[in-house]
């Protein structure tokens, strides 16, 4: 609620404060812009000259020209898009799934306790190993794709999503209930809004889950996407292609993060 | 005097894996209309249990608990007021304070609405309804709790150490607006507490509780005339003597 107000008068003392602190941010990302400027420049000096071997290695100038060329025959956006469509399919339905499981096992204590060694094994279990499995059971193709991203995610959506619920303040609870409110009411008003804030946390995990699990999918059955080409792209020795695609997943991934990263801001604002 | 509120033979045992422990044992006491009453005990001897009972929240082992004749159901109104003030983060005063409305369906009932109103211009909480809590201190907080409780136009109001959370100022002064504002609506209220001068500053009669299994010891009837707030009831000279009273008979119970 407190607005900003620039005619205040600081005291000397607190002017250099806050100038220190905007000097010393100021510092901290023209620190890290270099860093990449050195990396970037360091890779393409020494592949150029022949240091290392771009072959091996490829360059920073090799992979704007194979993106360029990616670009060119019109398969960039294709590739990209195929990629994200499952990624985004699979962390909403993995979302919204896993969170309806955590609030049936929030209802219900006897099913909780029933399906918590279940539950246990299904989180410790490395997803990866079912490949082939739903290879058979869903088809080699989007779908199984879409499953794996799933079955990255939901298990650890339920479990962190439940412990938040579970997390409720017990005096909150009764003092819904001295207000006649049932299990519902409690729920709705109470127990899920309660747990918003991690909720995003929740989600924040989901989007890089979410990428492990389209891209091992790609690995193991497809046709096109961004994991397609890398796979492909290492298969024929490309590395170009390897390292392009691999820029793009880091880009979509950031950006991602960042939609979340404002959901976030928004949901912190009123936490005590 | 009609009792208003009456604890018939209460009694109430835990079940744990390790065995049973018994908490409450024949309790009984009454409350009359628009009184104040305070309950003190040895701390974990089952003060807040007589309320969860009070309030419908436990079921008693033994006995029964009757409000203005009628046992205490689902639906019995009933103001709760904790340690914290337990209001929602995420909602505005004026959406906390009206919560119970929203659980009855009450929502768009305008007299309701109206009364919602009238408790926030009578206590000072009308400019900040659309504030958040954490916007507001915690005196405020705790007054905006009980005008919660004041919505539902609740038969009784249970409060369970709802000042001890406060800092030593602020609690004298909160306690002073909070049996202001009781005595306004004209509620009938009970006390949990371990503070006896507290409970000496706003009852009309103190129950004595011995230590587990519970068991009531002694009622004591308060009596200082018409001093008004508690803070000036502290001031009184037979303050000291019913301290003294309640105290000895709570040392006693440590002793045997």
């Amino acid at each position: 609620m407190k607005k900003k107000n620039k005619n205040i008068n600081y005291s000397k003392e607190h002017k250099k404060y806050l100038k220190k602190i905007k000097v010393d941010k100021f510092t901290t990302l023209l620190a890290q812009i270099l860093l990449l400027i050195v990396i970037v420049g360091l890779w393409e000096l020494l592949t150029y000259v022949g240091v290392l071997d771009a072959f091996f290695l490829s360059s920073p100038s090799r992979m704007i020209a194979e993106l360029i060329d990616l670009f060119k025959n019109g398969t960039l956006f294709y590739h990209i898009g195929i990629t994200l469509y499952e990624t985004l399919i699979g962390f909403a339905i993995a979302t919204i799934l896993g969170t309806l499981i955590a609030i049936i096992l929030w209802w219900s204590r006897k099913v909780r306790k029933i399906l918590e060694p279940y539950i246990v094994i299904l989180n410790a279990l490395p997803k990866i190993a079912l490949g082939p499995v739903i290879i058979i059971w869903v088809g080699a193709g989007t779908g199984a794709i879409i499953t794996m991203c799933i079955l990255i995610c939901i298990v650890i959506t339920t479990l962190s999503m439940l412990s938040a619920f579970l997390e409720c303040d017990e005096d909150k609870i009764s003092l819904m209930r001295s207000m006649g409110a049932n299990k519902f009411q409690i729920l709705t008003k109470l127990v899920i809004p309660n747990a918003l804030t991690e909720f995003v946390s929740v989600l924040k995990i989901n989007v890089g889950m979410s990428w492990v699990g389209t891209i091992m999918g790609e690995y193991l059955v497809s046709k096109a996407g961004l994991g397609y080409l890398i796979v492909y792209g290492g298969q024929v020795f490309q590395l170009d292609l390897v390292m392009a695609s691999t820029l793009i997943l880091c880009i979509l991934a950031c950006v991602m993060y960042l939609f979340v990263g404002i959901l976030e801001r928004k949901v912190r604002k009123h936490k005590e | 005097m009609e009792d208003y509120l009456q604890l018939k033979d209460i009694s109430l045992s835990y079940h744990t894996k390790e065995g049973e422990v018994l908490a409450l044992k024949s309790i009984d006491f009454s409350v009359q209309k628009n009184e104040f009453v305070s309950i003190v005990g040895p701390s974990g001897c089952g003060k807040t249990t007589i309320l969860s009972l009070i309030a419908g929240l436990l079921k008693p082992s033994s006995g029964e608990v009757l409000l203005d004749g009628e046992k205490i159901t689902k639906d019995t109104s009933i103001g709760y007021m904790f340690q914290r003030d337990n209001l929602f983060p995420w909602r505005t005063i004026y959406k906390n304070v009206s919560i119970g409305l929203e659980i009855k369906h009450k929502k768009k009932d305008a007299e309701s609405l109206k009364h919602v109103d009238e408790l926030l211009n009578k206590y000072g909480l009308y400019e900040f309804r659309n504030n958040y809590p954490s916007q507001l201190s915690g005196g405020m907080r705790q007054r905006a709790a009980l005008i919660r409780t004041l919505c539902l136009k609740p038969k009784i109001l249970l409060l369970d150490e709802p000042f001890s959370a406060l800092d030593y100022q602020t609690k004298l002064s909160v306690c002073d607006d909070v049996h202001s504002i009781i005595t306004k609506e004209k509620q009938t209220a009970i006390l949990v507490t371990h503070d006896i001068s507290e409970a000496i500053s706003v009852s009309d009669r103190i129950i004595v509780l011995s230590k587990r299994p519970a068991v009531v010891k002694c009622i004591q009837k308060i009596e200082l005339g018409d001093i008004e707030t508690p803070l000036k009831r502290r001031e009184s000279p037979k303050f000291s003597k019913y301290f003294d009273l309640i105290y000895r008979e709570l040392s006693s119970e440590k002793e045997e």
